[in-house]
């Protein structure tokens, strides 16, 4: 398989076909009909994860550099490369978007039921959105795929979303292009100021910012730049006091929309931090000042999110909220720089990933069947749709952190790793894991246990075999993830180091100190 | 690098060729209405002639360019570089633009009259005078070379109140920014003995800012302000912008406003670059609130056109922060920037035009409810618009933001830059809302977009206009080569000292 896939020179192309196909998949596709356009639709996704799949034997992750790096000048006159590669992070995150687009896909098909050709084209573009997000090595590139992947969204929302949609897309757009324009500004600045101090070479690279990001001119204008990095990505997580639009999107999102806002978009602001804000400006992002702040933040946004899920009378906003809870912790593992903490943080991103796009999913699939997501509205449904109550409790479970399953993991690793550093927050942290134990029981028993006592539940069908399949491959990487995460944990590990040295700026070993690091480029 | 000398005729007859071109179609336009002025298909006829000529004009522009002449001797009245080049080819794609706009629109208004081409291709030559003038006394001809025409545009439409009141206010003020500017000349004429651009700047460099000089930019800086439509003069764009028939509108806000900006470039960095620390607050102070005032008020419109018009003053604003900069890098923003408003604006007023009937003044958010369900092909093209004036990547109208902030950065100073992005921010909550109409809002009624057809020459306009965004959005190498070549004309040691000074 492996000489297969070197005699094709797979790792040449790999990425550039990924960014691509979803993009040239996303014309056909809005220009057919609606029976065809679901099907391609899927059949492009279902390519687009086959091809990726061999990405995880195909990347050298021991070394923690970014491997397959490919460069191509895109406006020379303004230094900008079309420039993309990928570590052990961001495998996993591409592998995430990847695996979840089918699914998401497979899982539209009787959700949607207008003008369905741009619902799927959409779908594709977002796709190509996400992975660039996670692969660009080239601030321009990188804030071209930030924001294009806006529209989609938008779209999305605004056109096959709930009763309140315009309202929620607006909200969703203006706040996080509020966050990336002056992370434009903060980019450009950086460029400048990295131009002065290198001769004159303007470059958008990302090595190239990285060598210059502790220099002392930058350190004057630091605290600005991280500021202007900081809003972007905590917008996106969404950190707390930054997460009001998260329950209008979520809630308002169709079921895939939420999916992918839920697993794959607010990894985008953890990402950031972990890719750029941090490693560009250490000093700043670890001073106790800023420390200080992020924890509060995260922890605050741990409890805030857990309470306030709690009193929801809709499932689906409990579920949106619980999202501002369990990012918390990887803003946490995230801050406290060690390995078990940005391990942790990685894993709760995947896990989350898992967790809540199932949950999200069979959101959608009880909806499709009831049109309500009114708790209150269900009640002993256990008996009359086992299945789906059988999968709702186990994904339930892995969200609250059941040890053995996936959230477990993310989590323990996340307090192990911050308790040293923050004891305190720590320690208040630990009690959202009970707090969500708390909303997520007490809601499963107000929907599926309790008594039958409302007629309209008692008709309702149990899943599909299509919304099974969905379900299954989720359900697979919730059980893998939380018995045996050490592949996808050994696979991350050298990044995460690598992160941890450059974020307390420290050599990294084996490497001389050049001005321009990342001799891949 | 051929040497033109200015001197002579036949050297001036040479670098003047693309005007005289237009000059000359417009006469012939003129003759043609003397004899046929009737029916539909003569002014049909003339709009087809009026293109010719603007086209054989591009092609002696291309010609004059890729001669790559330069002068010889002393600068003369008219500037033979690649930065007038540049600009009037900007200019003469809003006004291509404006003649196929136009085609079916005046016989769809009843506007049956052939001498509207003329005039337009009269004040196309007056803007072209402007934005390459090397003297500040063809500076003000070319200022009314282009206005007269523009004030009786204004007014084509007899029949409308709105418009008679768009003509009598745009000659009005338009008067008065005239008398600003001609005593701005006076007082920089009496400062430095001098009307030529280039010896203004040696003069100027040679004995400082006397509170004459200061005092002469300043009015400078007010007449073209009226121009372009810039806070604290921006008061008479929206009633102009809106009761103007709107192809003329497209023109005013693209023609007009280029010219404007590429004349103001061209005088701060040749004439007066050694006055930047005179100019720089000023510009500065009126971009800001340009870029303020202009998004904040257009939160407020209901009327499309009038939206367009405010954020117009907004763009107006943008441009201005890119001349802040005072730099090489500003220049060659500044003509980014216009290429693809130019573009973004023609494509917008186009869809506006096929939109409403009599003036499009009542077109608002309830007019486009639901046109990309029914017209998915305008719908796009409309999204991609507002898209590009948002100034969202993929699009050409980022690529313009972009080397403005740039250049703004490369000044060391934030402000504007932050500024900029703020208040485009704001502009997400007008430009967004007819994106929102137009993809997720139902229709009004079921044939409320029967009649919303792009005839021909308005569709080549829009087509082509959406269609460059999009690939100079993607592929921004392909203009910004030119445009930074092009901003490269203005070598003079006297910006570069000042360059250096400010560093």
């Amino acid at each position: 398989m492996e000489n297969f896939l070197v005699s094709i020179n797979y790792t040449g192309w790999i990425l550039h076909v990924l960014l691509a196909l979803p993009l040239a998949g996303a014309v056909a596709v809005a220009l057919t009909s609606a029976a065809v356009a679901k099907r391609l639709a899927l059949g492009i996704t279902i390519i687009e994860f086959l091809l990726s799949a061999p990405l995880w034997f195909m990347v050298n992750t021991a070394t923690g550099t970014m491997e397959l790096v490919a460069t191509v000048p895109w406006i020379p006159q303004w230094g900008i490369n079309y420039a993309v590669g990928i570590d052990g992070i961001s495998l996993m995150m591409v592998l995430l978007t990847t695996m979840l687009m089918p699914l998401c896909v497979l899982g539209s098909f009787s959700y949607i039921t207008h003008r369905e050709p741009g619902y799927y084209a959409l779908l594709l573009v977002l796709t190509t959105g996400m992975i660039g997000v996670f692969v660009a090595l080239d601030m321009f590139l990188f804030y071209v795929f930030w924001e294009v992947m806006l529209v989609p969204m938008y779209f999305l929302i605004g056109i096959w979303g709930g009763k309140n949609r315009l309202y929620a897309a607006l909200k969703f757009f203006v706040y996080t292009m509020a966050g990336s324009l002056l992370m434009l500004v903060a980019i450009i600045v950086m460029v400048r100021v990295a131009a002065v101090m290198g001769g004159g070479k303007v470059s958008f690279s990302y090595f190239h910012l990285l060598s210059y990001a502790q220099t002392p001119i930058m350190g004057r204008l630091a605290p600005w730049l991280f500021l202007a990095f900081f809003l972007a990505f905590a917008i996106k997580v969404p950190i707390f006091p930054f997460h009001t639009w998260l329950p209008d999107a979520h809630v308002e999102a169709p079921t895939a929309g939420s999916v992918i806002l839920a697993s794959v978009l607010l990894k985008m602001g953890t990402y950031g931090f972990l890719r750029f804000a941090v490693p560009f400006f250490p000093n700043v992002a670890f001073s106790s000042g800023v420390t200080t702040v992020v924890v509060s933040l995260a922890v605050i946004g741990i409890i805030y999110g857990a309470l306030v899920a709690m009193v929801q009378p809709d499932i689906k906003k409990l579920v949106a909220y619980s999202s501002v809870s369990h990012l918390g912790f990887a803003m946490l593992g995230i801050w406290a720089a060690s390995i078990q903490g940005v391990q942790g943080a990685l894993m709760v991103m995947i896990g989350h990933g898992f967790s809540t796009g199932a949950l999200f999913f069979l959101i959608g699939m009880i909806y499709e069947r009831r049109h309500t997501r009114e708790i209150d509205a269900y009640g002993g449904i256990a008996k009359v749709v086992p299945i789906f109550s059988l999968i709702l409790t186990f994904v339930a479970l892995a969200s609250i952190g059941l040890p053995g399953l996936n959230g477990f993991v993310g989590e323990f690793l996340v307090l192990i790793g911050s308790f040293q550093q923050f004891p305190i927050a720590t320690g208040i942290a630990t009690t959202g894991v009970i707090f969500a134990a708390a909303y997520l029981l007490w809601a499963l028993q107000r929907m599926i246990f309790n008594k039958l006592d409302k007629p309209d539940n008692e008709t309702i069908p149990d899943l599909t075999r299509r919304e099974l399949i969905v379900l299954v491959p989720l359900l697979i990487g919730i059980v893998w993830m939380g018995l045996y995460p050490k592949p996808v944990l050994d696979r991350m590990e050298p990044a995460a180091r690598r992160y941890i040295l450059t974020a307390k700026g420290m050599p990294i070993p084996g490497e001389a100190v050049t001005p321009t690091r990342g001799a891949a480029q | 690098m051929n040497g033109l000398d200015l001197a002579t005729p036949a050297g001036v007859m040479l670098a003047l060729l693309p005007e005289l071109v237009v000059i000359g179609a417009s006469l012939v336009v003129l003759l043609l209405a003397a004899f046929r002025h009737q029916t539909a298909a003569d002014s049909r006829l003339a709009g087809w002639v009026s293109l010719a000529g603007l086209v054989a004009a591009v092609a002696a522009l291309a010609a004059l360019w890729q001669s790559g002449v330069g002068p010889v001797g002393t600068p003369s009245m008219i500037a033979l570089d690649g930065y007038r080049f540049a600009a009037l080819g900007v200019i003469l794609v809003a006004s291509i633009g404006a003649v196929l706009l136009s085609l079916d629109y005046l016989e769809r208004e009843n506007l049956i009259a052939p001498e509207y081409y003329a005039l337009l291709l009269m004040a196309t030559s007056g803007m072209m005078f402007l934005a390459g003038s090397e003297d500040l006394i063809v500076l003000f001809l070319g200022l009314e070379v282009m206005s007269v025409p523009v004030y009786v545009l204004a007014g084509f439409n007899r029949r409308s109140v709105f418009s008679a009141e768009a003509a009598l206010k745009y000659f009005l003020v338009g008067a008065i920014a005239s008398a600003f500017l001609l005593y701005g000349i006076a007082l920089s004429y009496g400062a430095t003995g001098t009307t030529g651009l280039t010896a203004i700047g040696e003069r100027v460099a040679a004995q400082g800012v006397t509170p004459m000089l200061g005092l002469g930019i300043g009015l400078i800086l007010i007449g073209l302000g009226f121009k372009v439509a810039s806070v604290p003069f921006h008061m008479w764009a929206p009633d102009v912008y809106d009761g103007a028939p709107t192809p003329v509108t497209a023109y005013m806000a693209t023609g007009v406003k280029a010219a404007g900006f590429l004349a103001l470039v061209r005088v701060l960095m040749v004439g007066f670059p050694a006055a930047v620390d005179t100019w720089q607050p000023v510009v500065g102070v009126l971009a800001a609130a340009s870029m303020i005032v202009g998004n904040l008020v257009a939160l407020a419109q209901r009327s499309l056109k009038r939206m367009l018009a405010y954020s117009s003053v907004a763009h107006a604003g943008y441009l201005l922060a890119a001349v802040w900069a005072g730099s090489r890098a500003g220049a060659s923003a500044t003509l980014l920037y216009l290429a693809a408003y130019v573009l973004t604006t023609l494509a917008t007023f186009g869809i506006l035009a096929v939109l409403g009937r009599g003036g499009e003044r009542d077109v608002t958010l309830d007019t486009v409810a639901g046109l990309a369900r029914r017209r998915p092909v305008i719908g796009f093209a409309l999204a991609v618009c507002m898209f590009s004036l948002l100034g969202f990547p993929g699009t050409f109208g980022f690529i313009g933001k972009w080397a403005i902030i740039s250049a703004v950065a490369a000044e060391h100073h934030q402000f504007l830059a932050v500024v900029l992005v703020i208040t485009s921010l704001v502009s997400a909550g007008y430009y967004l809302p007819v994106v929102r109409a137009m993809y997720m809002k139902d229709p009004l009624t079921a044939e409320q977009h029967d009649g919303v057809v792009l005839p021909g020459p308005a569709r080549v306009a829009v087509g082509l206009g959406v269609v460059l965004l999009l690939v100079f959005g993607i592929l921004p190498r392909l203009v910004i080569g030119g445009s930074d070549r092009s901003a490269a004309s203005f070598a003079g040691s006297v910006l570069d000292r000042a360059v250096d000074a400010r560093r």
